[in-house]
């Protein structure tokens, strides 16, 4: 009994000894599981064929990212060198110490004027308008919509729809003709439904979806520079974004009540819905017949405007940082500059990443290079996000506990909810002490 | 059992037998339907009416093992022809092969993951079982004072949402550099898995009559041998039930394999999961995944099955 | 708590006499799983009680400063996390009463003359051998009203399992109600089996009901070990969260593991979730320990 266990300890003793054997010169990135983390390990890997640094790219669920690299971070661990991360996570990393200051690194390489511009303010400058800079814009995303092609270009839907509605079915030009045709094409007995939307409540998923609203509607989060919320959050435009968002959800499929990018997508591959919100970033797998038995008949658009013609989108995408724990910040700089040249740049956005470099998005070889590019260009360039201040979970928590159970559990009116929102938003920044 | 059995016993027992067989069939048709969908073409793992008649497809394990990226049209006939089957299989789900800068096909995580999981959860078994087997045999054979304490204090140690202290052990391990190690985990998880351990076996050690080692006392033996002689052997059963819910526990343990490590010790648990993570899920891949991981365990198991009733049994028998 | 331990016991002087003393084996078996659990547990446990009383934030390097019971004051007076508590009280009830009615109910049947008992012991077996967290996934897919089994096999169209909040919480029940009965199972059958064969038949000769002998005989004896099942369903249902947190989004099924998930790796309220994480500590403590004197009753019947 004993020796079998001193032998099996012996065992695994060596077996620990193998697996921590060292490598040269070896730089790991973190950042989400997802097809962007597969094309940027693919270009990395060109990284040590020129220079023969190794480069990793190591990721989680989505789910879990923003926790394991915290908990990383918390701990000071040095087992990431750079971090792809959220566009929210500037404030808690800059304020936090646990990003490298990168504002030489900007300037020398005058990356302000080489990366477009609502990716450098979102995904790489902390506090806004301050010229500090924290991050390099790596993947540019935000909220675009795919659609049935089949179904709106079906010459008796077309008659049907002019018949009800009173105008073409088309690509839906603003959002009220979203609304329309989700309801126009909501038909439980023919397992059809309208219109696919971001309900999970479990990080930022619906936050994002209800921002698609909000701002086309011309509404605000709030001021981003004095805190300001109440009378901006739960502004009449404000309640009138939470109402259609709401109604939208009435023409979802079945059982849409914690739904993100995943089923987003599949609501289209599974033909279930006409239109689907989601993040350009995950359009590629609707475009091949292997994945997407629909991919001849889906078609792409940019979020229409709302009533008044703003039009706006919600930000996804993520700059690239150095940690701050990281023994190899010179390595990591190096590789930097190899990330930002104009062919490294065009190599990303051909292997399918969302390059942020403006050369390479204005090129028409970019935009005609897939269907959904051009609404991709044009939609960058008319994108707002969420709140960046390290506290920005704690607001997302409580915007998630007020409007879930409004969208999905039709409790109180939208202008309770969002009175309430500006409440807690309130009562949260003077927690920080931030505004007045 | 009685000596004539009645009509209506006889169809009682048939009752139970079909009720036992709905019961089992409800059961398992869950793990009937991963089990299939690990074996499917990925067009066919969602599909309504479930497919049940389908060729068996090995691409979900080729699947798995590689690392891949989403491909936004089908590949060059060229290409096509070019690549040996199992690369054309990956091509077939819409994807490609990840490759090396110098050329080479890159492993996905599950191979070196799967194998951190054996060595965690073994080690951690042993120690765990071996540990609680002692301290319940001292608990069950010497007077200690505050017994009853002491145990509800082992037991309380299983009481904590690992969410509580993760922060802590994170910030502990990795003052003393045990995060992201194999020793780390199975340090957590044997401590997990202790006081599961001390309890179960002490029902165990309760039910051996003291008379064996007392009589092995008085033949000469010391305390030491005749727990080894004696006790062990006569607690077999007791230790193999055991050790198949320390070793359950450790092989699906989720919280703090992903919290406590990245990319030397991770085990598969976190892993499996993160398959869903691209665009669109592929169930077939999570399914193949699911269902390599559930086979040592469920092995380990059917070896034990006979030991499992009994040494369960053993624990309650009464004098 | 090692003091407590270094007590005199009865000699037993043949065995003091040669190799170590029993005092000796006694503390050698003992005080090192002890010292390991104090080690891995207390530490812990007063690092975050001293956070507890702190405004700490462990996503930044912010110092913490010292709050007295203000976290624990707020927390009690949160609307939000009473209602946690209570969604939690009733998955609890709900998944550890039917994971006992179903186990139990299924050892009871298994504990007769079946054709390949073994076998169908160990399969029913297999659903508490994956991992929760893989458990969720496909469950998630199964519960779908789209592309999901259990509606097609059971013609319930477009049922919504997960995304109606009445129902949720049922769903999530039943999910751990299908993976943890086999262990009640397990624990029952075993309890079931080691019943003496004579009290049956005294019972059948003095022609007592069924009825009479299942809550004379069968439940008296299975009592202790369907106990330790129960103790130890309740521990891991009031601390669950992989299941609910992947199965569904609803304020309904937000049992306290997941608000204390949010609140300390979400929004990183370190101090605050520490001192939510001790109130649910003290409430484990409280059940279990109701639970372990009614053990020790049953026992010594």
């Amino acid at each position: 009994m004993r020796k079998t266990l001193t032998g099996l300890l012996a065992g695994i003793g060596l077996s620990l000894a193998c697996s921590t054997s060292a490598f040269s010169q070896e730089l790991t990135i973190f950042w989400a599981e997802w097809d962007p983390a597969n094309y940027l390990q693919e270009l990395v890997n060109q990284y040590e064929a020129e220079t023969g640094v190794k480069v990793t790219v190591e990721t989680t669920p989505w789910a879990d990212f923003q926790t394991k690299t915290f908990t990383e971070f918390n701990a000071k661990g040095d087992a990431y060198d750079m971090v792809v991360g959220d566009s929210q996570w500037l404030g808690a990393g800059s304020t936090g110490g646990h990003y490298v200051d990168l504002t030489d690194f900007f300037k020398k390489h005058n990356l302000g004027e080489v990366m477009a511009p609502a990716t450098v303010k979102s995904y790489a400058e902390y506090p806004g308008n301050s010229g500090k800079y924290w991050a390099i814009p790596l993947e540019g995303d935000a909220v675009g919509w795919s659609y049935r092609k089949d179904w709106f270009e079906d010459p008796k839907e077309k008659e049907a729809f002019k018949a009800k509605y009173g105008y073409e079915l088309d690509v839906p030009k603003d959002w009220k003709a979203l609304r329309d045709i989700s309801e126009f094409f909501y038909r439980p007995d023919e397992k059809r439904y309208g219109i696919a939307i971001y309900t999970d409540n479990s990080y930022d998923a619906m936050a994002m979806g209800f921002e698609n609203a909000l701002f086309s509607y011309g509404g605000e989060l709030g001021d981003y520079t004095t805190y300001k919320v109440d009378g901006i959050i739960n502004s009449d435009k404000a309640v009138a974004a939470l109402d259609a968002y709401k109604e939208l959800y009435k023409f979802t499929p079945p059982g849409w009540a914690k739904t993100f990018f995943v089923e987003n997508n599949q609501a289209i591959t599974e033909g279930l819905a006409a239109m689907s919100m989601n993040y350009f970033a995950f359009f590629p797998s609707l475009l091949n017949e292997a994945t997407n038995p629909h991919a001849k008949n889906t078609g792409f658009f940019a979020n229409p405007p709302g009533p008044d013609g703003d039009q706006f989108a919600a930000l996804g995408g993520q700059g690239i940082s150095i940690v701050s724990y990281s023994k190899n910040q010179e390595e990591a700089l190096k590789f930097l500059e190899w990330f930002i040249k104009d062919d490294t740049q065009k190599k990303w956005a051909e292997l399918g990443g969302y390059t942020c470099s403006k050369a390479v998005l204005e090129s028409a070889e970019f935009q005609n290079a897939t269907p959904y590019n051009k609404a991709f260009y044009e939609t960058m360039f008319k994108v707002k996000d969420f709140w960046a201040v390290p506290e920005y979970a704690e607001l997302l928590q409580q915007l998630n506990q007020r409007l879930y159970p409004h969208i999905v559990g039709g409790e109180g009116s939208s202008k309770e909810v969002l009175d309430a929102l500006a409440g807690d938003w309130k009562a949260t920044f003077a927690k920080y002490g931030r505004g007045q | 059992m009685a000596a004539v059995r009645t009509g209506s016993e006889i169809a009682l027992n048939r009752f139970a037998v079909v009720i036992v067989l709905i019961v089992t069939l409800i059961f398992l048709a869950p793990i009937y339907w991963i089990t299939s969908t690990a074996f499917k073409p990925r067009n066919l793992a969602t599909t309504i009416p479930p497919t049940v008649v389908f060729e068996p497809e090995i691409s979900p394990f080729v699947k798995l093992f590689t690392k891949r990226a989403q491909l936004r049209s089908a590949p060059t006939p060229e290409e096509y022809a070019a690549a040996p089957w199992w690369e054309r299989l990956v091509f077939d789900g819409g994807e490609k092969v990840v490759r090396s800068g110098k050329g080479e096909v890159q492993l996905s995580g599950y191979p070196s993951r799967f194998m951190n999981s054996l060595i965690v959860a073994i080690t951690s078994t042993v120690l765990a079982v071996g540990m609680g087997t002692f301290t319940a045999y001292g608990f069950s054979r010497f007077k200690v004072k505050g017994e009853q304490d002491l145990l509800f204090f082992i037991l309380s140690t299983r009481m904590l949402p690992p969410v509580v202290v993760a922060i802590p052990m994170f910030l502990m391990y990795r003052a003393v550099g045990l995060n992201d190690t194999h020793w780390g985990l199975i340090i957590l998880y044997t401590a997990f898995n202790l006081s599961f351990s001390v309890w179960l076996m002490k029902g165990f050690i309760d039910e051996i009559p003291k008379e064996y080692e007392e009589a092995a006392l008085v033949d000469g033996y010391t305390r030491m041998e005749a727990f080894f002689k004696i006790v062990l052997p006569e607690a077999a059963t007791g230790i193999a039930a055991t050790a198949v819910f320390c070793f359950i526990t450790a092989w699906n343990e989720y919280a703090f394999a992903l919290i406590m490590t990245n990319r030397r010790a991770q085990t598969a648990p976190p892993f499996i999961p993160s398959q869903v993570g691209s665009g669109l899920p592929d169930w077939t891949v999570i399914a193949a995944g699911t269902f390599l991981f559930l086979l040592p365990v469920a092995i380990f198991t059917f070896l034990l099955r006979n030991h499992l009733l009994r040494g369960m049994s053993f624990g309650a028998i009464r004098k | 708590m090692a003091t407590a331990v270094m007590t005199t016991l009865d000699q037993r002087t043949r065995a003091a006499s040669r190799g170590m003393s029993d005092i000796s084996i006694r503390n050698l078996f003992i005080i090192p799983t002890i010292l390991f659990l104090i080690v891995f547990n207390i530490f812990p446990l007063l690092y975050s009680l001293y956070y507890s009383f702190t405004d700490f934030r462990a996503s930044t390097n912010a110092p913490a400063n010292f709050v007295g019971l203000q976290n624990y004051r707020e927390l009690l007076n949160d609307p939000f996390i009473w209602s946690n508590f209570a969604i939690t009280a009733q998955y609890v009830i709900v998944s550890v009463t039917g994971q006992v009615l179903v186990g139990f109910g299924v050892a009871m049947l298994l504990n007769r003359d079946i054709p390949f008992k073994g076998l169908i012991t160990t399969l029913l077996l297999l659903p508490m051998m994956l991992s929760m967290a893989v458990v969720g996934l496909f469950w998630k897919l199964l519960y779908d009203p789209s592309w999901g089994v259990i509606n097609y096999a059971l013609g319930l169209g477009n049922f919504e399992w997960l995304a109606n909040p009445k129902m949720a919480l049922y769903a999530v029940a039943i999910t751990d109600i299908w993976m943890w009965s086999p262990f009640v199972m397990l624990l029952s059958l075993a309890g079931l089996s080691a019943v003496p064969k004579h009290l049956y038949e005294a019972a059948a000769i003095d022609r007592a009901g069924s009825f009479y002998t299942f809550f004379r005989i069968t439940l008296p004896l299975v009592a202790p070990i369907l106990m330790i099942a129960i103790i130890f369903r309740t521990m891991e249902a009031f601390k669950t969260f992989d299941l609910a947190y992947i199965l569904t989004s609803q304020p309904t099924t937000e049992v306290i593991s997941i608000r204390l998930y949010k609140m300390a790796f979400q929004e990183w309220q370190t101090g605050r979730s520490c001192a939510l994480a001790y109130i649910v500590l003290i409430m484990v403590i409280a059940i279990t320990n109701i639970y372990v004197k009614y053990l020790n009753k049953v026992k010594e019947r």
